[in-house]
């Protein structure tokens, strides 16, 4: 393995990011060919860590721009400081500067409001990353209008003029696939999908992030989830479930899962009235046994 | 970097059999796959595939057949030299063979389909224009004949038509969201250019506040007879898309298929065609069996904003207990859920069928989409309450 690639890696793991080769080589090649990162995946697989621990690897800001329905330029680029320019022309009553001079007063950079896009575009020193969360909540019109600021890095203000990025930011997408994304924003981004992390990996994940956890509730706690998300449920639980569940569990103290401490806590794991339902009949047709026992 | 110009070779080739393989691989992607090739260690082989991988690309659903591909293409010789050398391509490039089918053979109703899709962009109507479409008294006719019984060379016409309504329709909602002089929500920054002498803001200027707009979810059912309804109420959807923050569809007959991406963009012709492609004429559909799946996978797609809508006779094999859970499931998440069954326009027609009987009692709305002026009564029931 490239030597920079094992220490994205590396450094993941010191971040608290539990990786695996995939995820560092997509992290590498957005960082060293500058282009944004386009990643996908079921909802808590932990997608958005992927920005958070990139920017503390490299050791800059992270800019986050959490994406909605209805999101539009004013809120994403920049937006001017009305308040603040009312102020203004109510001080400047009395002086005699002309409209024109008034109004290039008010629309100058110390009453504009930069929005997570213009400030990733504007910030001195080293390139921020900037978070693109959950674009796919956004409206393709907002899509299309951030292809824009994406291939070029700069954003033209009327009243100012043309601001371009010195050093364009990292930029990172995510995306739970609410809606399908444009074809050309998908070619302008290097692509990753993130599945639900594998047993192995899991378990390097609850032991990790939930020290009062021990190896073999570890274990089972990974091998429940794998099973459960083989069952038809209306929300699968993600990564986030896991940890939440496996911090409940520690806050008791457990050391082994039985059907009676699974019974308890099972809102941990699954947030849906029908699907736990659902569960609990598996598990009583079952017993805990089928969800724990296969420790290969 | 070593023979810089046997990698690109090796790319660009590599790029031309994902081609093949259906995966839409630009120019610009193979540079990118080239200078990833760079920066990774091309001894690697798993390494070189992520790389390639990662680039290349696009959905998670082309992962597989690249994984093919990649299988074919690249082989690795651990016993050979440094660096490229290392990584060769095999003489037989991966034929990828299920997916590059040659076109069948137009059929008349995909030409029909392609006649009425072509008229989409064609010109502006003036503002005052009303709903009917011009000169279509003397063809009143048509509007209440049912689609099933018009003659095959008069289906482009009634296509036509069919686009040319949703047009009317959609131009009449978007006139209705135009900003106005009162209401919505104060534009400041016109208001503060407005009033830039008076010292204060005495004018407001306003702006529409952004309606969040409807979104659309079909399942249509393609099986026997329903494919042709299916056929004309996607035609007139899709017209009609714009009044709709967007438009998912899936078709049904053994098993559901979701079809909006091929109905985006120039494809949307392909996709038309599709739809007869998952017809199956072996008779009964398991309704309950794909709204299941549909609840299961794509559920995700439907809340409270959404209207879902079913296109079907109601002609259910299954176990009309499924489709009841499942009806009832797909009504708990979403804002109204419409049941288009073209019988209905048979005015002997009663819902009898078991299937029908289990659903009907879960459907906000039931109507028919037989005939032209049944889909322009729809327009009317395509908003939350």
């Amino acid at each position: 393995m490239r030597a920079e690639i094992k220490k994205i890696q590396d450094m993941m793991e010191t971040a608290d990011y539990v990786t695996d080769p995939a995820i560092a080589m997509s992290v590498h090649l957005a960082m060293t060919l500058k282009k944004p990162l386009l990643i996908e995946g079921h909802a808590g697989v932990g997608k958005t860590e992927i920005a958070k621990v990139m920017a503390k690897m490299l050791d800059t800001s992270l800019i986050r721009l959490q994406c909605y329905e209805g999101l539009d330029a004013a809120q994403a680029l920049y937006e001017w400081n009305y308040p603040k320019q009312l102020l203004h022309i109510k001080l400047e009553e009395s002086t005699t500067h002309t409209t024109t001079e008034k109004e290039a007063a008010i629309f100058s950079p110390p009453f504009l409001i930069r929005r997570p896009l213009l400030q990733a575009i504007s910030q001195p020193g080293a390139p921020p990353v900037l978070l693109i969360d959950e674009i796919d909540r956004a409206d393709e019109e907002f899509e299309a209008f951030l292809l824009e600021v994406l291939s070029d890095f700069q954003v033209t203000i009327p009243e100012i003029g043309t601001i371009k990025a010195t050093q364009p930011p990292y930029v990172i997408l995510t995306s739970n696939r609410v809606r399908e994304l444009s074809d050309a924003l998908r070619r302008r981004c290097l692509y990753m999908w993130i599945d639900f992390p594998g047993f192995e990996k899991e378990v390097r994940i609850v032991t990790r992030k939930v020290p009062g956890v021990n190896e073999r509730l570890a274990r089972e706690i990974s091998r429940f989830m794998e099973t459960v998300r083989t069952i038809r449920l209306a929300k699968v639980p993600g990564v986030a479930e896991t940890l939440d569940w496996a911090q409940a569990l520690s806050s008791l103290h457990a050391d082994h899962l039985d059907e009676e401490l699974v019974a308890e806590t099972l809102g941990c794991v699954v947030k849906d009235a029908d699907d736990i339902k659902r569960l609990k009949r598996e598990l009583a047709s079952g017993g805990i046994g089928r969800f724990v026992a296969a420790q290969s | 970097m070593q023979a810089p110009r046997d990698l690109m070779r090796a790319v660009l080739a590599f790029g031309g059999v994902l081609r093949t393989a259906g995966l839409p691989v630009t120019t610009p992607e193979v540079m990118d796959a080239v200078r990833a090739l760079e920066v990774v260690d091309l001894m690697d082989r798993h390494e070189v595939y992520l790389a390639l991988r990662t680039v290349l690309v696009n959905r998670m659903e082309e992962q597989p057949a690249f994984d093919r591909c990649f299988e074919a293409f690249w082989t690795y010789r651990a016993d050979e030299g440094q660096g490229l050398d290392g990584l060769i391509t095999t003489t037989q490039p991966a034929r990828a063979d299920e997916e590059h089918a040659p076109d069948s053979i137009e059929s008349a109703q995909e030409k029909q389909a392609q006649i009425a899709l072509d008229d989409w962009d064609e010109g502006e109507a003036s503002e005052d224009e009303p709903l009917e479409v011009p000169g279509l008294s003397d063809r009143e006719v048509l509007m209440e004949q049912d689609f099933s019984t018009f003659p095959a060379e008069q289906l482009d016409e009634v296509a036509r038509l069919t686009v040319l309504i949703a047009k009317r329709l959609a131009r009449r909602v978007s006139r209705r969201r135009k900003p106005t002089r009162r209401g919505g929500i104060v534009d400041l920054r016109r208001s503060m250019r407005a009033n830039l002498m008076k010292g204060e803001i005495i004018d407001l200027r306003r702006r529409a506040r952004r309606r969040r707009k409807v979104r659309l979810v079909l399942l249509c059912d393609v099986s026997g007879s329903m494919d042709l309804y299916s056929r004309f109420l996607l035609q007139f959807l899709y017209a009609l898309q714009n009044v709709f923050g967007r438009v998912e569809t899936f078709t049904f007959a053994t098993r559901l298929t979701r079809v909006s991406d091929l109905l985006r963009g120039p494809s949307y012709k392909r996709a038309l065609k599709r739809l007869t492609e998952v017809r199956d004429w072996s008779g009964g559909t398991r309704i309950g069996d794909a709204i299941r799946d549909f609840n299961q996978e794509w559920g995700h797609l439907v809340d409270r904003r959404t209207i879902v809508l079913i296109l079907s006779d109601g002609w259910d094999t299954g176990e009309p207990d499924v489709l009841a859970q499942e009806m009832l499931t797909l009504k708990r998440r979403a804002g109204r859920v419409l049941w288009l069954n073209p019988l209905l326009g048979n005015p002997s027609y009663e819902p009898l069928t078991r299937g029908m009987a289990a659903a009907l009692p879960l459907v906000d709305h039931f109507a028919a989409a037989h005939n032209l002026s049944s889909l322009r009564e729809l327009a009317t029931h395509l908003t939350l309450r």
